[in-house]
């Protein structure tokens, strides 16, 4: 049953990822894209990441695919639907996408992962996993949490600059 | 349950298609929509590997959170620099920005 | 639930730094002379240079995210050279190319602390979370000269290349994490030692390893994947470039030694493909530069060639090509920002580059200038006794050492093709007559001059006076314990 469903969360993810990146009209593009992490927070609960689940559809959705559709309308004239989607080289770097694919993906196919004749996981997800979680952050993963606060310092005081420049 | 490396294809599967968009475009926000595609793949990695290997540690998980964070951040960055530009030359297409050879 | 008592001492340099950033944000609402902003910055830097080298907290710190080894200190320290004497250099003329001479020293301090983070970082998240750090802050730098088009270009495609190079980082980071089951470079190397069975690193790890090399390789600019370097080197402003050149570099070279030293057990196939790719990073890097004119472009090209030398060491994959590495870092933070500090004072103020016609006869006109210009030229030349000399003398020692002879002799020949673009830049500017009006170079300010007199000092003092610093280099390189 979790395959099936498996089988077609994925088809449903790849599909929309496909047509974010040949579609013509870039803001069709980036709303397949926001299908496409739709479909990534679906494989996430079937992976029992609830909070990363949540965590993507707040960030990805709400905050990042807003932010590019914004940016899509304030440039007018790049949803331009005659112009040239793909550079002179999207044969040749459509040929590396699928030589990079079979690549890795003969690798993880290859491995011989711990318990993988029935493919299940070692362990069940801990029950309080959100509460694990949350005592990383202030426990053994303090340093990258507060790193990552320096970073989001770094990102606001760049976006304000840039994009307040008038002249 | 699904196995393992489903999972993996499947993420080796949304990061190439991102990688192509990443490189194949020639609008500069359609090339960040394809590197948002290669970081999301990454998460599923992540967490994938967190399942499987080890659910006790919350590392894998952890790590894709602040994978979540940086692309925010790396998105208002380069989408600010991409209106910025726009303001600039009226384009955003990466073959007509280009000034500089040699 | 307890929680873990958080060692503040381990990370005082960087609490200065962030903390001097806030200071200086806020004192831009205020403050009408903004010079004082870069001497508030001047002062964080020297604080936290004086917390790295007085505070010595036990190692590891934070849970291991963090190490406070020699290799850290050493970095640090680098870096925080380089960000004084970046910020110097660009005192007097910050006006000529931003009106945000504040948002320029916080940004400046900021990417400080995320190469800190990153050079001493000892996990997979710190590491990615400090390279983000500098990347961004890095991204906005570049593009902070307005009155030149071409640094917001070079802001658009450095960030479109770095981004997807993050990428690349990510995934291979994820499979290594996958192959050992931790992201800790300390479990990782332990995990790959005890080897085993139910670790299935068997064709995970290279190819983890690999895909992170891409990344690394994005930010150090290594051949074939340099192409973004000389359209941002040439666009950002100069006294940008000059940090970036040298500092970058120091941070993802001290981050991938570590985590060479963690992932790998000294193969051969791994260090025939790291010389290979110094083969190429130096050949490419010197051919290309033979034929620019703008000088900017030249020495963007010479710092690919650069990071080339820096990484035969590595490919020696012993310890003294280690320390060659170290040496050659410290030795290209001096003598690259000098060379970036002399191009800055004969810019005009209007402009963001200098060609060769421009220096052209510049003894002439600046006798002092074109001295200094030649003592910075002769050591990235590798003159002795300069400092670049002994830094290929000792990388290539290293490769010799390590077997590979034959990458050494490929190091002297390229060498010798860059002493011809470093040398020309000489020739120009002794015998050349004057081209360029005296009164376009701007009048060098006091600022500029101490940057020049100390990256020339140090040029030619640390070549003749190592004996206390490389035993520092030498003690960072014992604790790796290279297998």
């Amino acid at each position: 049953m979790q395959q099936a469903i498996f089988i077609i969360l994925a088809l449903l993810t790849l599909g929309a990822a496909l047509m974010t990146v040949i579609t013509r009209n870039l803001l069709r593009a980036a709303l397949w894209l926001v299908a496409t992490f739709f479909g990534i927070a679906a494989i996430f609960i079937l992976l029992r990441a609830e909070f990363l689940a949540v965590a993507q559809i707040l960030v990805y959705v709400g905050a990042i695919s807003t932010l590019i559709i914004f940016a899509i309308m304030l440039s007018r004239g790049i949803m331009d639907p005659d112009q040239v989607r793909f550079n002179g080289q999207w044969g040749v770097v459509g040929g590396f996408a699928a030589l990079l694919f079979v690549v890795l993906a003969v690798i993880v196919t290859r491995v011989p992962w711990p318990a993988a004749a029935g493919g299940a996981p070692v362990g069940d997800a801990p029950a309080d996993a959100i509460a694990r979680l949350g005592a990383a952050f202030v426990g053994p993963y303090a340093i990258p949490f507060e790193v990552a606060s320096v970073l989001l310092v770094v990102a606001m005081i760049g976006a304000i600059i840039i994009a307040r420049e008038r002249e | 349950m699904v196995p393992l490396s489903w999972y993996l294809i499947l993420a080796a599967a949304l990061f190439c298609i991102g990688v192509f968009g990443a490189l194949a475009r020639r609008n500069a926000v359609g090339i960040l929509m394809g590197i948002e595609l290669m970081l999301n793949a990454v998460n599923i990695n992540l967490v994938a590997f967190w399942r499987h290997i080890g659910p006790d540690q919350m590392t894998g998980q952890l790590f894709a959170i602040f994978v979540i964070t940086v692309a925010a951040a790396e998105a208002a960055v380069g989408l600010a620099l991409i209106i910025a530009i726009y303001r600039q030359r009226n384009t955003v297409n990466v073959e007509e920005i280009d000034m500089m050879k040699g | 639930m307890t929680l873990p008592t958080l060692n503040f001492l381990a990370i005082l340099p960087l609490l200065i730094l962030v903390a001097a950033t806030l200071l200086v944000l806020l004192a831009d609402l205020v403050v009408r002379n903004k010079r004082v902003l870069t001497f508030l910055g001047l002062l964080a830097v020297a604080a936290s240079l004086a917390a790295v080298l007085l505070v010595r907290p036990a190692a590891p710190t934070f849970q291991g995210m963090t190490l406070a080894d020699e290799l850290g200190l050493f970095a640090s320290v680098a870096i925080l050279v380089a960000t004084g004497l970046a910020l110097l250099l660009a005192l007097e003329r910050t006006s000529d190319f931003t009106r945000r001479p504040g948002a320029y020293v916080a940004l400046l301090l900021l990417a400080t602390a995320g190469m800190i983070v990153m050079a001493k970082a000892s996990d997979f998240i710190t590491i990615f979370l400090g390279l983000e750090i500098l990347s961004l802050s890095l991204y906005i730098l570049v593009g902070f000269a307005q009155r030149d088009a071409r640094s917001n270009e070079a802001a658009l495609k450095y960030f479109l290349l770095g981004a997807f190079a993050s990428g690349f980082f990510l995934y291979g980071m994820a499979l290594i994490y996958a192959a050992t089951g931790s992201t800790n470079l300390a479990e990782i190397s332990k995990g790959i030692a005890s080897h085993s069975a139910s670790l299935p690193f068997a064709p995970l790890l290279p190819i983890g390893v690999g895909l992170l090399l891409v990344g690394y390789g994005f930010k150090l600019a290594l051949v074939p994947f340099h192409m973004w370097t000389p359209d941002v080197y040439q666009g950002a402003p100069t006294s940008v470039t000059a940090f970036m050149s040298v500092a970058t570099k120091t941070a993802a070279f001290a981050s991938l030694i570590r985590v060479l030293a963690a992932v790998w057990s000294g193969d051969r196939p791994w260090l025939l493909a790291l010389a290979g790719l110094a083969v190429v990073t130096m050949t490419l890097g010197n051919l290309a530069a033979l034929r620019q004119t703008s000088l900017k472009r030249m020495l963007a090209y010479s710092s690919i060639a650069h990071a080339g030398y820096v990484l035969t060491g590595l490919a020696a994959g012993n310890d003294r090509g280690f320390e060659g590495a170290l040496y050659y870092l410290i030795a290209y933070t001096f003598m690259n920002l000098g060379a970036f500090a002399t191009i800055q004072a004969v810019q005009r103020r209007d402009q963001n580059d200098v060609t060769t016609e421009q220096i052209t006869g510049l003894s002439t006109q600046r006798p002092g200038l074109a001295l200094l210009m030649t003592v910075f030229m002769f050591a990235l030349t590798g003159m002795p006794p300069l400092v670049g000399f002994f830094g290929k003398l000792y990388v290539f020692s290293g490769a010799v050492q390590g077997g590979m002879t034959w990458l050494a002799i490929v190091g002297v020949i390229n060498s010798a093709i860059a002493a011809y673009y470093y040398l020309r830049v000489t020739v120009l500017m002794y015998m050349g007559g004057a081209t360029a009006a005296a009164g376009d170079i701007p009048r060098t300010g006091w600022a500029v001059w101490t940057t020049l007199v100390i990256t020339a000092v140090a040029t030619l003092a640390l070549g003749l006076w190592q004996q206390p610093w490389m035993e520092s280099i030498r003690e960072a390189v014992t604790l790796l314990a290279l297998r």
